[in-house]
């Protein structure tokens, strides 16, 4: 079998076309308006550097740069992957790369997706099977955190040991803060098939009206704040209304800010409490923020459709929200909006300026899946270097891992998103966005709420979530 | 000639069973024995992934329930909930019963549009109400700015303050075209020979209505009544779309909880005691109906 390249790696046996030459056709696909952003610097934490594909022009149809791996095992006798997740919008980019490898690969097997209308319903269905002992579905999408905790610690998935044993190649195309978050207990329990970050979009056309600079610090963003408001215009739409771990978004961001992430995980797995100086710091932050006028008004009633609404109608200026949407956000701007998008100002002085980072729906396998095999090279192809490639062109969300900047001219060009480069210069940035400990999460978020409506002061919200995280004692599981 | 002689009564019971059996065993399938499974659930420990139970840990989960500050206020939540929601829908739903039974220009079109939101997916209703509640660009907001009442204008679903009330009066609007449908043909059924007697007596409509036609309206009432507590008490769907049970627990009632529980922080046991305690409570006010409501209804005709 032919060893494939990786992404990053160019395939020799192809006619290439010069670096500059690709620039070129990239530059043209992507339609990029003037960067009127200065280029940002944020400090990488973990992972390397992102390249891009600057603005150019399309000349020829071009083609994903890497080949699809051959598989090391094939069905020998018609068979049907079974496949849960909870993203809708991911399924005809799954069916798609499915279809390939069958026609390619293995005609005997097919890959069979069911995608749940959410994480909530997805999460009851899967625990059904698993309690159940049943061995569908064999592949299951499971969000990082405590989710991919409970599957893993219950021994109902395994792991990829083996699989990246045996391929590392396949092991070093993710970005190793991602798997960081999947890691517990030391293996890497299920791998992203995509990844996304949270930064501010704004309103590019608003802001050159009205001489607003994009704001390097939360200062700054302050300063910016009242001048909207003195202006009638609200400053950031803010989606603490959306379920999961929206209302902790700003937490996350302090934390990342002062590159306390690490201290939030051993205070969220019980080594650490969560009323040391830092964390409580975070909290005041959020206090700050909520209290700044910075928010359009009632931020815990608004959903992300709201939040998108009111930015698109001009009533504010920003919007803090996540890569996934971006997609929504285009469809409901007016023509010819002038959509900017920007990381998180520095939270201190001198600080780097923090992107939250996650993964979308990651990928693992069912322990008593009956084709185990088969089930981690489907998710081998929906990963890999080839499928990462047609999967992020495909959505718009970042890659899984680094790719080449043959393969960022190969997407722009139906991408059609001035802004798909400046999400992948800022993915490999990221800091982290995941608690693991269920109560944890469950604590946080009821007390950032009690924080964004003026219930508690930041001291009592840390006081309660040190409280539940002691009762909770020690986990019995670690990460990362 | 064969006498007829009556059937033995094996014969009649055997019958009887056959034809009641396949219902008593759907019943006791997915009635029956999920309720008997969730009350031993509720004794032990299960995180809900791995295929065996927990240890089993006697009243634990039951203590730990009395414990927490978030049952009790998913309790009282439930309790306002139902203790609101079920005046406002019944009282309302009989005034609109009342009106529509007059002859009325556009009763069959009102008595539609009415019912419009019973058989509205809930989804969307939660959906549309929480684009009416928006703060910014909300219609309700909206509507208060354009009249002059800015003032009033609230970020509805995000202070806790407003956003119990904001979410019953959706359930409010979603279901008094049910009561209304019920109250109606209750209304329709009354015996007119009495109802005319009291209008020859001298009876005006205030009489009639409060007199008359609310006590022989009774049962029905009740009825409605007692279907809405039900309601109310399992009430998960509409406040898990809308506000997940937040901000701040302001809106979580026990099925909320119940899901969280089961679902988030992975304690199938104390989800199963809280299950129990919502069965137990829901059966108590369903018995309410043997003392409320009599087996039969005659209306009596003097």
């Amino acid at each position: 079998m032919k060893d494939l390249p990786r992404c990053q790696a160019h395939d020799e046996s192809r006619p290439r076309m010069s670096r500059r030459a690709v620039l070129r056709l990239g530059l043209a696909a992507a339609s990029v308006p003037p960067v009127l952003l200065r280029s940002r610097t944020a400090t990488a934490q973990i992972g390397g550097a992102q390249p891009t594909a600057p603005p150019t022009a399309p000349a020829a149809e071009l083609k994903n740069p890497v080949e699809l791996k051959a598989p090391k095992v094939k069905a020998s006798s018609p068979t049907t992957l079974s496949f849960w997740h909870y993203a809708g919008f991911h399924v005809d980019v799954q069916k798609f790369i499915a279809e390939e490898y069958k026609r390619r690969y293995d005609p005997n097997l097919s890959l069979e997706i069911t995608a749940y209308p959410g994480l909530n319903e997805q999460r009851v269905g899967v625990k059904s099977a698993l309690a159940a002992q049943s061995p569908t579905p064999d592949i299951i999408g499971v969000e990082p955190g405590a989710y991919a905790v409970d599957v893993y610690t219950s021994g109902s998935v395994l792991d990829f040991t083996k699989v990246f044993a045996e391929d590392p190649e396949f092991q070093r195309g993710f970005w190793p803060n991602a798997l960081e978050l999947l890691t517990i207990n030391g293996t890497v329990v299920s791998v992203p098939v995509v990844t996304n970050t949270v930064i501010v979009y704004y309103n590019r056309g608003l802001f050159r009206e009205h001489g607003l600079q994009v704001p390097d610090t939360v200062a700054d963003l302050k300063k910016l704040g009242a001048a909207l408001n003195a202006k009638g215009i609200t400053p950031v739409a803010y989606a603490a209304g959306e379920d999961r771990n929206h209302p902790i978004f700003p937490y996350y961001t302090y934390v990342g800010g002062i590159k306390a992430d690490k201290l939030m995980r051993e205070a969220d797995l019980g080594l650490k409490p969560w009323t040391s100086p830092e964390l409580v710091a975070g909290a005041d932050f959020v206090e700050m923020m909520a209290k700044s006028n910075l928010y359009a008004k009632g931020p815990l009633g608004i959903k992300q459709p709201d939040a998108i609404q009111i930015l698109a109608t001009g009533k504010s200026a920003m919007l803090w929200g996540g890569q996934w949407m971006r997609r929504s956000i285009r469809a409901a701007l007016p023509a010819g909006f002038d959509l900017g998008m920007f990381p998180f100002p520095a939270v201190v002085p001198g600080g780097h300026k923090p992107v939250l980072s996650s993964v979308g729906i990651t990928l693992t396998v069912n322990a008593r899946s009956k084709y185990p095999d088969l089930a981690f090279e489907m998710i081998k192809a929906l990963t890999g270097a080839w499928g990462k490639i047609e999967y992020t062109r495909n959505l718009g969300l970042s890659p899984n891992g680094p790719i080449s900047t043959e393969a960022i001219a190969y997407q722009m060009q139906s991408l059609k998103d001035p802004l798909y480069p400046e999400f992948l210069k800022l993915q490999p940035t990221g800091t982290t966005r995941v608690l693991f400990t269920p109560a944890v999460e469950e604590a946080m978020t009821q007390g950032m709420q009690a924080l964004i409506t003026g219930q508690k002061t930041a001291k009592a919200v840390m006081e309660s979530v040190e409280a539940v995280s002691r009762k909770l004692g020690l986990r019995k599981f670690r990460t990362g | 000639m064969r006498l007829h002689t009556a059937p033995r009564p094996w014969r009649q019971a055997a019958a009887g069973y056959g034809f009641v059996g396949p219902a008593l065993v759907i019943l006791g399938a997915f009635l029956l024995y999920p309720i008997v499974y969730s009350l031993w659930l509720s004794f032990h420990e299960w995180d809900g992934y791995t295929p065996h139970w927990g240890p089993f840990v006697g009243l634990e989960n039951y203590r730990a329930l009395a414990d927490d500050e978030v049952f009790w206020r998913a309790m009282l939540n439930s309790i306002v909930f139902v203790v609101v929601r079920t005046p406002l829908e019944v009282s309302l739903g009989f005034l609109l019963a009342l009106l529509l039974n007059r002859r009325l220009a556009a009763r069959s079109l009102m008595r539609t549009l009415f019912f419009v939101p019973v058989v509205m997916s809930l989804i969307v209703v939660t959906i549309i109400f929480q684009r009416v509640y928006e703060p910014n660009t909300g219609l309700l907001n909206t509507f208060l700015r354009g009249i002059g009442l800015g003032a009033w204008a609230h970020p509805w679903l995000g202070d806790p303050a407003t956003a119990l009330p904001a979410v019953i009066a959706v359930s409010v609007w979603k279901n008094v075209g049910f009561s209304l449908v019920i109250l109606l043909a209750g209304l329709q059924s009354l015996p007119h020979d009495v109802l005319e007697a009291a209008r020859v007596d001298g009876a005006n409509a205030w009489q009639l209505t409060f007199r008359m036609i609310t006590p022989l309206m009774r049962p029905i009432l009740a009825l409605t009544a007692l279907l809405s507590i039900i309601g109310g008490l399992k009430v998960f769907d509409l406040i898990f779309i809308m506000t997940r049970g937040g901000p701040t627990y302001s809106t979580e009632v026990l099925a909320t909880m119940l899901y969280r529980e089961a679902f988030e922080l992975n304690h199938m046991g104390v989800a199963s005691a809280i299950a129990v305690i919502l069965v137990a409570v829901v059966l108590s006010i369903a018995r309410v109906q043997a003392f409320v409501l009599p087996e039969s209804q005659e209306w009596g005709t003097g």
